[in-house]
């Protein structure tokens, strides 16, 4: 029943790969106009050192282009040679994207234009006299320093500019810099790496100040852990705790600090203290872990990275794919044992296309599976208060109908699939794919709403008669909310039953109270929600292949599968990568 | 040259259109586009080396020393109290040199309030609640004493002038005194009392108590005061109901807090009993936003029901569950009838369901009635070239049936006719 029209799947991916390709061409013209534009005056040379920043970007950005680009042909060569690959209709990384691209909403043109507009900032330190013109240029003279600092910052100016201008105005004002242009000052040195410079300007707010902020405190921390003061961050980290809990970037740097000057105890104890905040770390600081361990030939750190994993499996957190490339890179440096990486797809099947091996199923346990469909029913269908979604009438209705019939194999949520094609009628189009479905010898649950059988110019009373002898049906009230009752009678129905709607659930998931109960829930959704692959009335109904196997970060004892997020493909929050990096132990 | 300069910059920044009109009408264009983008970049700096002497080595790390030099004690690192209050002050402090949105002056009870608050986020959002309200204070106060500074100058020169004046100035021959506060209470008393007796009910259900957080509960009664207070002032009041209303519970404290003295005397009735127990049930409407029933016109037999909830945790279907439950009829608003909707919530506050109540009360005209639904909601009445298109859609809708009335009768002449021929 569920085929899958791979020649469909092909040329729809052909089609999504044609309109990334025309992403970025408009672009290519209008640099070369630009291009002709730079070379008609005199002085080009001027203008073109002023605007180097743009066109560093524009690098960037072909860069990018370039990159994706040839991602996108490998995938291309890879969905030739393996095309069973195929991700999941609605979760998989891009999906979201692509969807976006076909309905036509663009984004902002000059959102993806990376273009910082060049400013125009003294080039060299400026002496007192030249100070005083430019502030008279300047129309508002009470924010100027203020001003000009924020904008050597974003600029990222070269330190020694920032300094004249602070000497200038310690001059004017008896040797007394505020506490504000301190903060850019430093910042800039941060951004900058000038160690010694941020020393001196912690040696000043030492002598000046009592107490920090938290934010002039998370800039000295980044300053120090480069230098030999770095033990001060730790004290700086108490000082913030005084006031509040310090961001994770506070810790990252912290433990960064501590792994460059080789104190792996110090480092875990910060990491171990941050997870008992219930703070998440940053994936730079799992990466540095992954990174220094790359040298270190000893036992427990490799439990510990280990255990780290486990904490991302645990909290159904992908990697970032520098971070993958550093696990990768660490796997393979430990001696005698022979790691072997490599990234991958993984077949619809649910084999890893690198090492064949099997990887785990999607689907619950009994006891998850009993777990969820009570929070299910206590959560999403009751939510303390029953008449919020229904009423305690039509919920024992529900509940004794499905308790006199058989087990479903599907359940569909019959306004959705029908509202999802708007020139064909109404029941018509339900009437056809009931039709199709239960030829198949499948037992068949229609929910919808009671007007349905009213009878309208779009819902035919015989047309619904005939749905109604084919299949069982539910009609909940006009003002209920049917998707409750679907998931229940899906979940009720037992582990081979598949509902079809195109609602992702969203707003469903969010009822569930827990983090847990929600990836129990995203996972039983992605092994039974299916999808249109495409529809015409009359024809054969196909639906897109649901996931067998998990999208989480896996082990076997001698080979590792974990999924990470590639860096041109753009993911939401409930979408699953689809590539995947491959460790096994070689004999 | 500096004009195709800027030119460019626009240029690259706005894509292809500005190009396109650059050609239809260049010289305009152009003075537009090096005017905006003079004001946007002030100094203008060129490494002209050629002009300027070669100047003397800048001391850059002179500010440093004078730094350090001024200070007055040696520490070692920095000293921050270890009680969290004294901790919160001192932050609160440096960011004030930051220009960060907190208040200049803090008490103790908000200092600890802050210090509470769980999340940074939290914090911050209570000190910036705080900053505003610093600065509303000073406002009006800096309002208030240039007020006093205007009035005491009038006073002033009226004493200067007051010699002349005293002399001309008589006694004005009048029948009334002027109709003071007390007089315009007396009578609002007297049309509320009657109220009481002969008015129709109208029903704030409290019953949201434990829905909403703190300040949510505090805003509501706000919004009670004020739908109170323009119900007193109405030509013809409802006799208000404050139904569900626990002796003791959060809405009871924070009522009396408002009100003083004056709960005692408010001519309105307030009861701990549902509006089920009160009245009967067939007579209760329960107007919440999400019922499905629109309100067509105003009756004058039944009672009305107003939830008072404000609801910022957006918990939806809570009034609508609560109708249900008690099995009440229930309506809503026909906004979307009346108003061409744009922005916000359909669900509208206290006092503005209030005075369109009264208005509907009073005239019965719909339109004048949502003259009080915020502005910034909606952009405007359905007006008559709308209701005009209606109604040529209408019409098409009635030719399409006799068309579709009319093929029937033709089909039924057509199977007519076969049948004539079978005969």
């Amino acid at each position: 029943m569920m085929t899958l029209l791979l020649s469909f799947c092909r040329s729809w991916q052909m089609l999504w790969k044609n309109r990334l390709y025309q992403g970025p061409s408009p672009r290519n013209q209008t640099y070369s106009v630009l291009y002709s534009y730079f070379h008609f005056g005199k002085k080009e040379q001027r203008y073109f050192s002023l605007t180097l920043p743009f066109l560093q970007n524009t690098k960037a950005t072909k860069l990018l282009i370039s990159k994706a680009t040839s991602s996108s042909k490998s995938g291309k060569n890879r969905s030739k040679q393996e095309s069973s690959v195929s991700p999941h209709p609605l979760f998989s990384a891009g999906t979201a994207k692509k969807k976006s691209e076909v309905f036509g909403y663009k984004k902002d043109q000059q959102h993806c234009f990376p273009f910082s507009s060049p400013v125009l900032l003294p080039t060299k330190p400026l002496n007192s006299e030249e100070w005083d013109k430019v502030k008279e240029n300047f129309e508002q003279k009470d924010i100027f320093e203020n001003w000009m600092i924020a904008q050597m910052v974003k600029y990222s100016c070269s330190i020694d500019i920032a300094k004249s201008l602070l000497s200038w105005i310690a001059r004017k004002n008896n040797g007394v810099v505020g506490y504000k242009l301190l903060i850019g000052y430093l910042t800039l040195c941060v951004s900058q790496r000038q160690t010694t410079e941020v020393i001196d300007v912690y040696e000043i707010m030492k002598t000046r100040y009592r107490t920090l902020e938290p934010e002039g405190y998370t800039l000295l921390i980044r300053g120090l852990i480069h230098s030999d003061q770095w033990r001060e961050t730790l004290i700086l980290l108490e000082e913030i705790k005084k006031v509040m809990s310090p961001s994770k970037k506070n810790y990252g740097d912290c433990i960064k600090g501590a792994l460059l000057h080789q104190e792996v105890n110090l480092a875990w104890n910060l990491y171990l203290e941050m997870l008992n905040h219930r703070i998440i770390p940053n994936w730079e600081t799992f990466q540095a872990f992954f990174d220094f361990a790359k040298g270190v030939k000893n036992n427990p750190f490799e439990r510990r990275l280990l255990d780290i994993l486990l904490y991302l499996k645990h909290n159904q957190m992908y990697p970032t794919e520098p971070f993958a490339q550093s696990i990768k890179a660490w796997f393979e440096s430990i001696p005698e044992k022979k790691w072997k990486g490599e990234s991958v797809t993984i077949h619809k099947s649910g084999h890893c296309s690198a090492c064949g091996r099997m990887l785990k199923s999607i689907h619950l346990n009994s006891e998850e599976y009993e777990f969820l469909k009570q929070r299910v029913l206590k959560d999403v269908l009751d939510g303390g208060d029953q008449y919020r979604k229904t009423t305690p009438k039509e919920i024992n209705r529900f509940v004794n109908f499905i308790k006199s019939c058989p087990p479903f194999d599907i359940v569909i949520d019959g306004l959705n699939i029908t509202k999802m094609f708007p020139k064909i009628r109404e029941s018509r189009t339900l009437l056809d794919v009931v039709s199709q479905i239960t030829k198949q010898n499948l037992q068949v649950l229609v929910l919808g709403r009671k007007h349905m059988l009213n009878g309208s110019s779009r819902w035919q009373k015989n047309e619904m008669a005939a749905v109604q002898n084919m299949a069982y049906c539910f009609f909940a009230d006009n003002i209920s909310e049917d998707d409750a009752f679907l998931l229940y009678a899906t979940l009720h129905s037992g582990n081979h039953c598949r509902f079809l709607t195109r609602d992702l659930m969203r707003d469903h998931k969010a009822c569930l109270t827990d983090d847990r109960t929600r990836h129990l829930f995203f996972r039983w959704q992605q092994g039974h929600q299916l999808v249109f692959l495409n529809y015409y009335p009359g024809k054969k109904i196909i639906f897109q292949s649901v996931l067998t196997y998990d999208t989480v970060i896996q082990t076997t004892g001698d080979s590792w599968h974990i999924p990470y997020d590639e860096n041109v493909v753009e993911r939401y929050s409930y979408e699953i990568p689809t590539k995947w990096l491959c460790l096994r132990q070689q004999n | 040259m500096s004009t195709c300069f800027t030119f460019l910059r626009h240029f690259v920044k706005r894509s292809v259109v500005p190009f396109v009109l650059h050609k239809k009408g260049t010289g305009l264009y152009f003075t537009i586009l090096h005017k905006r983008f003079s004001s946007r970049t002030p100094i203008l700096f060129y490494p002209n080396t050629e002009k300027v002497p070669p100047i003397k080595k800048i001391d850059l790390d002179e500010w440093k020393n004078t730094m350090k030099s001024s200070l007055q004690e040696e520490r070692s690192s920095f000293t921050t109290s270890d009680d969290t209050l004294t901790a919160t002050r001192e932050w609160i402090e440096m960011c004030r040199l930051l220009n960060r949105e907190v208040p200049e002056h803090i008490s103790d009870e908000d200092l600890k309030m802050v210090a509470e608050c769980p999340s940074k986020k939290s914090k911050k959002k209570t000190l910036k609640y705080l900053y505003i309200k610093e600065m509303h204070k000073k406002a009006k106060k800096e309002k208030q004493e240039k007020k006093r500074a205007e009035m005491d100058e009038i006073e002033k020169q009226k004493q200067l002038g007051n010699a002349e004046e005293s002399e001309n100035t008589e006694l004005k021959n009048t029948f009334l005194l002027p109709l003071n506060d007390r007089a315009l209470k007396a009578e609002w008393d007297w049309r509320n009392a009657q109220a009481m007796i002969f008015g129709q009910p109208l029903v704030f259900d409290m019953a949201y108590e434990n829905f909403m957080p703190q300040r949510d509960l505090k805003n509501t009664v706000c919004q009670l005061l004020e739908s109170e207070g323009a119900n007193r002032k109405n030509i013809d009041p409802f006799h208000i109901y404050f139904c569900n209303l626990k002796v003791g519970g959060a809405y009871h404290k924070e009522l009396i807090y408002r009100y003083k003295e004056k709960w005692e005397q408010l001519l309105l009735t307030t009861t701990e009993k549902s509006p089920v127990d009160t009245f009967p049930r067939e007579s209760l409407i329960y107007l919440t936003a999400d019922s499905p029933n629109v309100m067509t016109t105003f009756r004058h037999d039944k009672i009305y029901i107003i939830g008072s909830f404000v609801d910022k945790c957006s918990q939806p279907r809570i009034s609508y569950a609560n109708a249900k439950r008690l099995k009440i009829a229930s309506e809503r608003l026909p906004l979307d009838q009346y108003l061409q909707w744009e922005v916000g919530n359909k669900n509208l506050t206290l006092d503005q369901m209030m005075r369109i109540l009264l208005t509907l009360k009073n005239t019965g005209d719909w339109e004048k009635a949502l003259e009080f639904v915020p502005k910034r909601k909606h952009s405007g009445f359905h007006n008559v070239f709308v209701n005009s298109n209606n109604f040529v859609m209408d019409l098409q809708k009635n030719k399409l049936e006799i068309k579709k009335s009319f093929r029937k009768l033709s089909s039924n002449a057509q199977s007519r006719e076969t049948w004539w021929k079978d005969e």
